[in-house]
């Protein structure tokens, strides 16, 4: 009866000293399924894979391979074992070859020298066998992530891996190659590979997956054929409780404007950038990945120069050329990736809110430890940032905590036009659901939003007004009332509106 | 907060403490001469010039920094204000502009790494070998020596018993830890450390505080190469070669972390003083200088060591 | 945790076999008479402290030998002193890293009524004057002498005509500015003699090959080359040897090192300037002993120097 199960974790459990990470788990895995792995951040997804990819050992429970039980000691016998992991933050050395990635530490030898032609050969079949056509040669630092995910998985593949672990693989590709990701899933599948899936993105698990197996604080909550659910199924399974909307808009009245570019260029970068911003208004802004939109965020906020156009914040004409002065005009940037550029990691939750306004809690250079206690409650509590205290450093909090310490760092220094890149990246269901709860909030008392994200649906859902770019230009304007995704793929693709 | 969280925010500096008291504890046993207020008191002071420089020191690897100059500086600062003296000018302006010059060569590294985009290990490097040419260029490669006893007061007074050094490393560390908690700069001197570009992001002048910084350490070690001058009553171009190196070493043993953002100040004086205590102990336990070297580098090891255990039992 | 006990015990461990290893300390009732030489990786001053190990033995005191790691580390060194005045040894015999800079530190050993001996290199008198401070003697050898008959043997191995230079020691050290003095005066007389470069290469040998190879490069008809010390010499030699000039330069060094007599006997330098390190240890050790016994002693002794050249190469051991 189960000789179709790759493998088989019985009732594992795992503590950490106070916390309960894995509670009595369940779960199972066919041949050449794509199994889906659910659940919010902390639930228990990455410990689970943890103990399958031998970095940490289980408490209790037991797991079967094959049918066979088995003891995963570490990393290095995981792999031997056949289990391949590909990580959200890719492992390859940058200055190497992708073929030298693939076979890193056991290279085809002949006379105790790398031979690089059979090395080269087995590269491109591995990659070939994957539809890709790209040189084994090229340095991994010059390839699309896209194309390092492949290499990563090449490597898998060459290592006789039959199950691979595949965290969050979308997050940082664009749509056309999320397709190609999923047309490879397929191609593995057909070999016989298993694959558990971990994403955010719901739409993706219904297109690719087979099975879905949602945990919830550190529980199993149950395992479905992904025909037999429907999403609002599965969000409340995870957050035990109805997300009425996945996307809670509410309209906000329009007010003055508050922002217009006019004529704005840098270099190849940007070209000819007009448009206005109002008080109340969410502007989305869409556009496939380098299609200028984060540098057009950069540009207003002073990071880069700007070659020729205007900006007028408040109808006065600005010369904006640093982020200081940015701030002091009210501007807030929720950068892309919060990690590297949005929080100082080793410091505390009141110290990063504080960051930007630490001119203004200060005396002749003294830092008034009271008056910032008491701005960064004030957020901690208002934005429901979930942390031991405003002492707790932000490398402890989960993604979506740490997205509510950057937005409250741009309310503490007073912002009214925020510039959102990619708001919810990597952050779960029930903190996505918060953060736009917190945009409507924002919107209701009059601030301005310019939201950039590669999500559609968020575009769609959350945005009044939404501009395309294209290589750099704006290359349409749509009401979101009235658009649909696939208009604004066109207009990203580089069609006319 | 409550104990145990202080203890669990703040682990590493008792950490460094106890290996402190675990030292002091060893070495009494160990000789007879060790725990007496007069040899106490020679330990701090002993230490005191490394500990001055590790203080600058401090500053700069928290932003994620290095300066290998100091010990140059050092010299640098010393035998133009040792000039200025036997030249006349009055005691407090020559320390001025004695101290000046440290903090300008300071600036100047600064300027070489945010204005000059040069890594701080390269301008610092590169700083070391001019500062020392300037030093042995400006003097002819001798030494300068015979102070008045107003200046020598600065290493050889002892009010209310205690040497000056000690008193000018406990004003040091008293207002770098100011410095470092309770200002501006000394937030943003972690934010740059811990995360450059967001701090950049947050509309912090970043080349200015940085520029500052390296500024601060060079000044320090204009301010250690005053005392060392006024304790030998001389001062040489070849002064201070390897105090960079001991200056890192009792910053990383205090617990700063050489990637940045993390560290204090009070750690950094800890770990000048165990390596002063080891210094004076083996002395006294007539321990040969090569032994002695093995034992300082194992030390420097084993904190190092001792932190990373710390850090991962913590996670 | 566990893991971190173990290392901090297994360090403590390790402190306390070294510290067990330590000479033992004087609970026998014996004078401790401290040596503090400049360094102990130079040959010079192990044979120092060979002849102070001797003197110790022979009159039954306890010997403590120290140095810092680097020659001229004068902060080093006083630190050095200041421990053992701290650990309260009879009696201190120094070599000063710093004419002047060792000045405090003796001022301390003063006050502290420990009697200080003074060795190979002489403090600066007016300093010490000045600070008040006082030591019991110097032993040391002649350099203004040695330095004299250095360029006395220049003059006549050149005939009295040729191209000379110079390697000197760390400016402001006595011995060295001393034996620059010296030879300068010796060859003053030979107007056919003429000092084409001098320049310092800090005591160090591998110092001693660059700055030569560098004088060679600018005057490669160089006949003569003075170091003011063996190891600078033998620096230089390698740099002829390079050059291809072997035997074609007379070179005179100072200190006379058994590598330095090697290279004597070979022809590769003509002669060195031998000091007798081992008599300096054994009469300081000496004088310090009697000092103790409340007997008086010389205030300078002037230790025996002599030019060794292939003729008295063997007859003149060390």
């Amino acid at each position: 009866m189960e000789n179709n199960l790759a493998l088989q974790m019985r009732a594992i459990r795992k503590t950490f000293p106070g916390v309960v990470a894995l509670n009595n788990v369940d779960f199972d895995l066919r041949r050449g399924e794509v199994h889906i792995l659910l659940g919010e951040n902390g639930a228990g997804k990455s410990t689970l894979m943890k103990i399958l990819s031998g970095a940490y050992q289980k408490d209790s429970g037991k797991i079967l391979l094959n049918n066979r039980e088995i003891e995963i000691k570490n990393p290095r016998h995981s792999c031997e074992l056949g289990i391949g992991i590909i990580y959200q933050e890719l492992n390859l050395v940058p200055h190497l070859s992708a073929a030298e990635n693939i076979f890193l530490g056991r290279e085809p030898a002949a006379f105790g020298l790398i031979d690089k032609k059979r090395m080269n050969q087995s590269a491109q079949r591995l990659l070939a066998g994957l539809g890709m056509d790209f040189d084994p040669q090229r340095l991994v630092r010059e390839l699309s992530i896209a194309e390092q995910q492949m290499v990563e998985i090449a490597k898998a593949i060459s290592l006789d891996a039959r199950i691979l672990i595949m965290d969050e693989p979308t997050s940082a590709l664009t749509e056309r190659e999320i397709k190609e990701l999923f047309a490879r899933i397929r191609l593995l599948k057909s070999d016989g590979v298993s694959i558990i899936y971990i994403s955010h993105r719901m739409e993706e698990l219904f297109e690719i997956g087979d099975r879905v197996t949602v945990l919830r604080d550190g529980n199993w909550v149950g395992t479905h054929n992904i025909a037999e659910v429907t999403k609002p199924e599965l969000i409340r399974m995870m957050v035990n409780r109805e997300l009425t909307q996945q996307f809670p808009k509410i309209k906000a009245p329009r007010g003055r404007e508050v922002l217009r570019v006019e004529g704005l260029s840098r270099n190849d970068a940007l070209t000819r950038i007009s448009f206005s911003l109002y008080e109340g208004e969410i502007l989305g802004i869409s556009g496939l990945l380098g299609s200028g939109r984060t540098e057009l965020a950069r540009a207003i906020f002073g990071l880069d120069k700007i070659d020729a156009g205007s900006i007028q914040v408040k109808g006065r004409l600005q010369k904006i050329t640093s982020p200081r002065q940015a701030i002091n005009l009210g501007f807030g940037f929720l950068t892309e990736d919060r990690k590297t550029q949005g929080l100082v990691l080793p410091l505390s939750v009141q110290e990063n809110i504080c960051l930007p306004s630490v001119e203004r809690f200060s005396r002749f250079g003294v830092v008034s430890n009271s008056e910032e206690t008491e701005a960064a409650g004030r957020f901690l509590k208002d934005l429901r940032i979930k942390a031991t205290g405003l002492g707790q450093r932000v490398i402890y909090l989960s993604g979506g905590n740490q997205q509510k310490v950057v937005l409250s760092k741009w309310l503490c220094s007073n912002g009214n036009i925020l510039i959102f890149d990619e708001p919810t990246r990597g952050i779960d269901v029930g903190s996505k659901a918060e953060i736009y709860q917190l945009m409507n909030q924002l919107t209701a008392a009059g601030t301005a939003i310019l939201m950039i994200s590669s999500d559609l649906p968020e575009i769609l859902g959350m945005s009044d007004r939404i501009l395309v770019m294209h290589q750099g230009r704006i290359n349409g304007e749509f009401s979101a009332a009235d658009a649909t995704q696939e208009q604004i793929l066109h207009c990203a693709l580089g069609e006319a509106a | 907060m409550t104990l145990k969280a202080y203890v669990a925010l703040h682990g590493r500096q008792f950490g460094t403490l106890f290996g402190l008291i675990v030292l002091c504890a060893v070495m009494w046993i160990l000789t007879p001469h060790f725990l007496t207020v007069s040899n106490l008191l020679n330990v701090a002071e002993q230490t005191a010039i490394i500990a001055i420089i590790a203080a600058g020191m401090t500053f700069v690897i928290i932003t994620a920094g290095i300066d290998l100059s100091v010990g140059s500086v050092l010299a640098f600062s010393g035998v133009v204000l040792a000039s200025l003296l036997q030249k006349g000018v009055p005691l407090v302006p020559a320390l001025a502009i004695g101290i000046g010059v440290g903090f300008f060569t300071g600036v100047l590294n600064g300027l070489l790494i945010t204005i000059g985009r040069l890594p701080p290990f390269i301008a610092t490097l590169g700083m070391m070998s001019v500062a020392r040419g300037a030093a042995l260029l400006y003097t002819g490669g001798r030494p300068i020596s015979g102070f008045s006893d107003s200046f020598r007061y600065l290493a050889t007074g002892k009010p209310l018993g205690i040497p000056m050094p000690v008193l000018a490393m406990l004003a040091i560390f008293f207002m770098a830890y100011f410095l470092l908690t309770k200002t501006k700069l000394g937030r943003y001197t972690y934010a740059i450390g811990g995360n450059e570009e967001a701090t950049i992001l947050s509309g912090v002048n970043v080349r200015l505080y940085k520029t500052l910084i390296y500024g601060i350490c060079g000044g320090l070690a204009g301010l250690a190469a005053t005392i060392l001058t006024a304790r030998l009553n001389s001062a040489q171009p070849i002064a201070g070669m390897n105090y960079e190196l001991d200056a890192i070493a009792a910053t990383v043993i205090g617990g700063t972390s050489l990637m940045g953002g993390e560290g204090h100040v009070f750690g950094t004086l800890i770990g000048a003083l165990i390596i002063g205590v080891l210094r004076n102990g083996l002395t006294l336990l007539n321990i040969s200088s090569f032994a002695q070297q093995i034992i300082i580098g194992l030390v420097i090891i084993v904190a190092v060591l001792l932190d990373m255990a710390l850090k991962k039992s913590r996670r | 945790m566990k893991k971190s006990l173990f290392i901090m015990s297994a360090a403590a461990l390790l402190l306390f076999s070294v510290a067990c290893q330590r000479n033992q300390a004087t609970s026998d009732g014996r004078p401790t008479i401290a040596l503090v030489v400049k360094t102990l990786n130079n040959p010079f001053f192990n044979d120092m402290q060979k002849g102070a190990e001797e003197a110790a033995k022979s009159l039954n005191v306890h010997l403590l030998v120290q140095a810092a790691e680097r020659e001229v580390d004068v902060e080093k060194q006083m630190q050095i002193i200041e421990n053992l005045i701290e650990s309260k040894v009879s009696a201190l015999c120094i070599t000063p890293s710093g004419s002047k800079e060792i000045i405090p530190a003796i001022v301390k050993a003063n006050k502290a009524g420990i009697p200080v001996v003074i060795l190979d290199t002489r403090v600066n008198p007016e300093a010490l004057a000045a600070a008040n401070g006082k030591i019991a003697a110097f032993i040391g050898s002649d350099n203004l002498e040695g330095g004299r008959l250095a360029g006395e043997l220049m003059v006549r191995t050149l005939g009295g005509k040729g191209k000379v230079a110079i390697l000197e020691g760390i400016p402001g050290h006595e011995t060295g500015d001393s034996r620059l003095k010296g030879f300068r005066q010796a060859v003053a007389g030979s107007p056919g003699i003429q000092i084409v470069s001098s320049q310092t290469a800090n005591w160090e040998r591998d110092q001693g090959y660059t700055v030569f190879q560098n004088m060679l490069q600018a005057h490669p008809d160089i006949q003569g080359l003075f170091a003011c010390s063996d190891l600078m010499a033998l620096g230089a030699v390698e740099a002829i040897r390079a050059a291809g000039k072997t035997g074609k330069i007379t070179v005179i060094g100072f200190d006379a090192f058994s590598e330095a007599r090697e290279a004597v006997r070979k022809g590769e330098m003509t002669a060195t300037v031998a000091q007798f390190p081992a008599d300096m240890g054994k009469i300081g050790v000496e004088s310090a002993a009697r000092l103790l016994k409340g007997e008086r002693i010389q205030e300078e002794v002037t230790v025996k120097i002599q030019l060794i050249t292939r003729d008295n190469l063997n007859s003149n051991k060390p």
